[in-house]
């Protein structure tokens, strides 16, 4: 086990290292001019130049590089070029409506995916288990975009019942940004529900066809005690891996509807960070997603250990 | 948790989220499509920028709403000497900033010193200025090597603008502006919201500049990048004013109870603007080729839909404004592709191609290059369309290699030599001795009639020597909440005399 844990962490840091290299590099690549972009429209080339060399841009991409390596294994992801801050701060304050959002349209998956998946798989070919298949596909086939914005134009501009976009603003406490979090959450959770749900109900079938559960039922079991303690139990590891894989997915930041909802996540940063050329919040964004992403993936092996004690590493 | 204690805590979790938010004071929501990236509009020429900015930073003179310039911080307009060098300008008495100290002559010549050093605007004239001084603690004078007539307008602009900081934090770059405006910098939350709180020691301007009445007690800007996010808030009733709306959504929101549009006629106007650099359009008889050859009614009419929102005009200033003038506009609109044929041939081209660098960004800039491209290949042409995102077009542009014509748009400025592009050190370059001449009687001519006389002159320039193509003019779209009045529509609207009606 603790050979295991040591070789994934060695893992966990190559894959850092590579995306942070990679990140660093296609950035660059990109044509636009962050100093440009920041001096407005009527700015001269010299004046272009001239904040070019403030910000460090003029230097040789190879020290751009040693500086940028050297800076982040000390844990300074460097300044972002429009914030004027750290990149560090500015991640910090785009996380908790991307985390909260990921966790609550997992939850909304959840709450509509799994049950669904377990009783169509135990309903097999019946109207239930038709209509199951049909949803997930339309879930899956209409994008989180045009969901969140009939959501938007009906349920929040229509009807009032929800706000339209924003985080709640400089006064608004716990449960007005929850509030403004309602709408995303949804449409995140139908999307997410689709893939989710075709995941429970694949694994029940396999397992639902077993002879231990064939065995469980001659021996008098309860239906509902063969369907739950026995079979979504050995159904686990499927819908574990493809929970974390959603979940992994929805931290490294929902782009589509933070962009909707005018969300101040991660996502809306990293696209606002790409439009601005604000090379530092692209690199340091690309490494924290990397990092979450390696970090669940483990925690999901991990998992395997708890829900299945045949699992061993 | 067993089931019963997971449903009392969903409902306690949904009563929560369902609970609406707690009741404040006047405060006005203001949508923009994005953040201040800089609260110092020096170093800015970003209408956002000045939009935000203007409520807090204060210039020496400003505009009143038919444009013409106004004391603000000067206590008149300034005394100019006879040969047109030597402005003198008297200060207000008795104006605080918002750290308490009061401004002086020191404040006003250390702030346009570095307004002449950093900002774009000011360092276009810098080399005409000889001296800026203290002539007593109410008083400057600024002293000029040469007659420059539009200096007031420079000194009124909010863009790239020469606002006053107290001495004492004058410095290359300044994070944390100082300023005397009505209301004061509170908070800025990137990516969420600037905002900006009443400033109680605010005095106010004379009469000309209009009152500043501090009705809401707090401003908030922001910053929304979706267009259509910015639609749906106004209409929900979360935004009291929404900037840069789409033209298709103007039926909506008029039909709307909650809001209303707001139409900023004659708004601004596109351009290709020209490479007189390097390339196939240093040469005259292809620059009017294009301008025989594009159909700039079609352009206007794919790019913006309904004659609401544009007008096929070729003048530079559009009716009502002092500088406007039909001169030359006979080769506007020509779209004649013959004629244009004819000119190429003339310039023995060879079929190298006319590259024209464009964004969706503005889907209207995009738009007219379709029409364009397809207009400029039936004159003859080989065209090349170069659609990029935002980002790299302004990065490209500055390389004149990369371009024959780039599109771009602008509001109508208040004074014609704000526009860079006239400008023989612009990115476009256009070196022209007979604009040139024309440009340098037009900043020396003091008295207005003169100067619209020299100005027709020069829009002829524009025409006969295609130093640049205005499409013509557009209207913009904005949206306020019907609760909402007091606010002049402008393309940098500004709050200070926002109520809202409960």
């Amino acid at each position: 086990m603790r050979s295991y844990l040591f070789r994934r962490l060695i893992g966990m840091i190559v894959v850092i290292f590579l995306v942070l290299t990679i990140a660093f590099v296609l950035v660059r690549l990109a044509p636009g001019d962050p100093a440009a972009l920041m001096l407005g429209p009527d700015a001269t080339p010299a004046e272009v130049a001239a904040l070019r060399v403030r910000l460090g841009l003029d230097q040789p991409i190879v020290v751009q590089y040693v500086t940028f390596l050297a800076n982040a294994l000390r844990g300074d992801l460097g300044q972002s070029l429009f914030f004027n801050q750290p990149v560090t701060q500015v991640l910090a304050d785009r996380a908790e409506p991307t985390v909260f959002l990921a966790i609550f349209s997992l939850l909304v998956a959840l709450v509509i995916a799994t049950p669904i998946g377990i009783l169509a798989a135990y309903r097999r070919g019946s109207v239930l288990d038709q209509g199951s298949i049909t949803s997930a596909m339309l879930a899956a086939a209409v994008p989180s975009f045009l969901t969140g914005l009939i959501f938007q134009r009906y349920l929040a501009t229509d009807l009032g019942w929800f706000p339209a976009s924003g985080y709640g603003g400089a006064d608004a406490g716990f449960a007005e940004r929850m509030r403004h979090l309602f709408l995303p959450a949804i449409t995140l959770g139908i999307t997410n529900s689709a893939l989710i749900l075709r995941f429970t109900r694949a694994s029940m079938l396999e397992i639902l066809g077993e002879d231990y559960v064939r065995t469980a039922r001659a021996k008098g079991m309860s239906e509902r005690r063969v369907v739950l303690r026995h079979a979504l139990k050995n159904a686990g590891i499927p819908i574990i891996t493809v929970v974390g894989l959603t979940f992994a997915l929805l931290v490294s930041g929902a782009v589509v509807t933070e962009r909707v909802f005018n969300l101040p996540g991660m996502g809306n940063l990293v696209v606002n960070a790409v439009l601005r050329r604000d090379y530092p919040v692209i690199q340091g964004t690309l490494i924290v997603v990397a990092a979450l992403y390696v970090l669940v993936n483990l925690l999901t092996d991990l998992l395997y250990l708890v829900v299945d004690k045949r699992v061993k590493y | 948790m067993n089931l019963r204690a997971t449903c009392i805590a969903s409902a306690a979790l949904l009563a929560l989220v369902a609970a609406g938010p707690v009741a404040a004071q006047t405060k006005v929501d203001v949508a923009l499509i994005g953040d201040a990236d800089t609260f110092d509009p020096m170093v800015s020429t970003k209408d956002v920028v000045s939009i935000v900015t203007q409520h807090f930073l204060e210039t020496l003179y400003t505009f009143d709403k038919n444009w013409q310039v106004v004391p603000l911080l000067a206590a008149d307009m300034p005394k100019v000497s006879e040969d047109g060098t030597t402005y003198t300008m008297p200060l207000r008495q008795g104006v605080t900033f918002h750290d308490g100290s009061s401004m002086d002559s020191a404040d006003v010549v250390a702030s346009l010193n570095r307004w002449k050093d950093v900002a774009s605007r000011g360092k276009a004239i810098a080399g005409q200025i000889s001296s800026i001084e203290a002539t007593s603690p109410t008083e400057i004078t600024i002293k000029l090597s040469e007659p420059y007539a539009p200096l007031t307008t420079l000194l009124a602009f909010s863009n790239s603008a020469a606002v006053i900081y107290p001495q004492e934090i004058i410095a290359p770059e300044i994070k944390q502006p100082i300023g005397t405006g009505p209301y004061k910098l509170q908070a800025y939350q990137p990516d969420q919201y600037t905002q900006l709180v009443r400033f109680d020691g605010y005095t106010q301007p004379g009469a000309a500049a209009g009152e500043r009445e501090q009705i809401p007690d707090e401003i908030r800007f922001i910053p929304v990048p979706d267009p259509n996010t910015r639609v749906e808030g106004l209409l929900s009733g979360q935004f009291d004013y929404a900037d840069s709306l789409s033209t298709e959504v103007f039926d909506r929101i008029e039909a709307s109870d909650v809001a209303e549009p707001v139409l900023l006629q004659a708004f601004g106007w596109p351009t290709f603007q020209v490479n007189h650099k390097k390339g196939l359009m240093t040469d005259l008889n292809i620059r009017r080729a294009v301008q025989a050859a594009l159909p700039y009614d079609d352009m206007l009419f794919a790019a913006f839909g309904n004659e609401k929102f544009f007008q096929t005009d070729g003048a530079y200033y559009p009716e009502g404004w002092p500088w406007h003038t039909e001169e030359g506009t006979e080769l506007y609109n020509q779209n004649d592709p013959e004629k244009a044929a004819e000119y190429l041939k003339a310039a023995g081209y060879d079929g190298k191609p006319l590259r024209i660098l464009t964004s969706r960004q503005y889907e209207f800039h995009y738009q007219m290059a379709e029409v364009a491209r397809m207009a400029l290949e039936m004159a003859g042409f080989k065209v090349e369309l170069d659609v990029v995102d935002w980002a790299t077009l302004a990065q490209n542009r500055d390389n004149p290699d990369l371009w024959d014509i780039y599109i771009t748009h602008s509001p109508f400025l208040p004074e014609p030599t704000l526009t860079s592009s006239l400008s023989s050190t612009s990115r476009e370059g256009w070196a022209n001795p007979e604009k040139e001449e024309i440009l340098k009687r037009f900043t020396h001519e003091s008295d207005p009639e003169a100067r619209k006389a020299i100005y027709a002159e020069l829009q002829r320039k524009i025409y006969d020597d295609v130093g640049m193509i205005k499409i013509g003019n557009f209207s913009a779209v904005q949206g306020k909440s019907r609760a909402l009045s007091g606010v002049t529509p402008s393309p940098w609207p500004a709050f200070w005399n926002a109520s809202k009606k409960q």
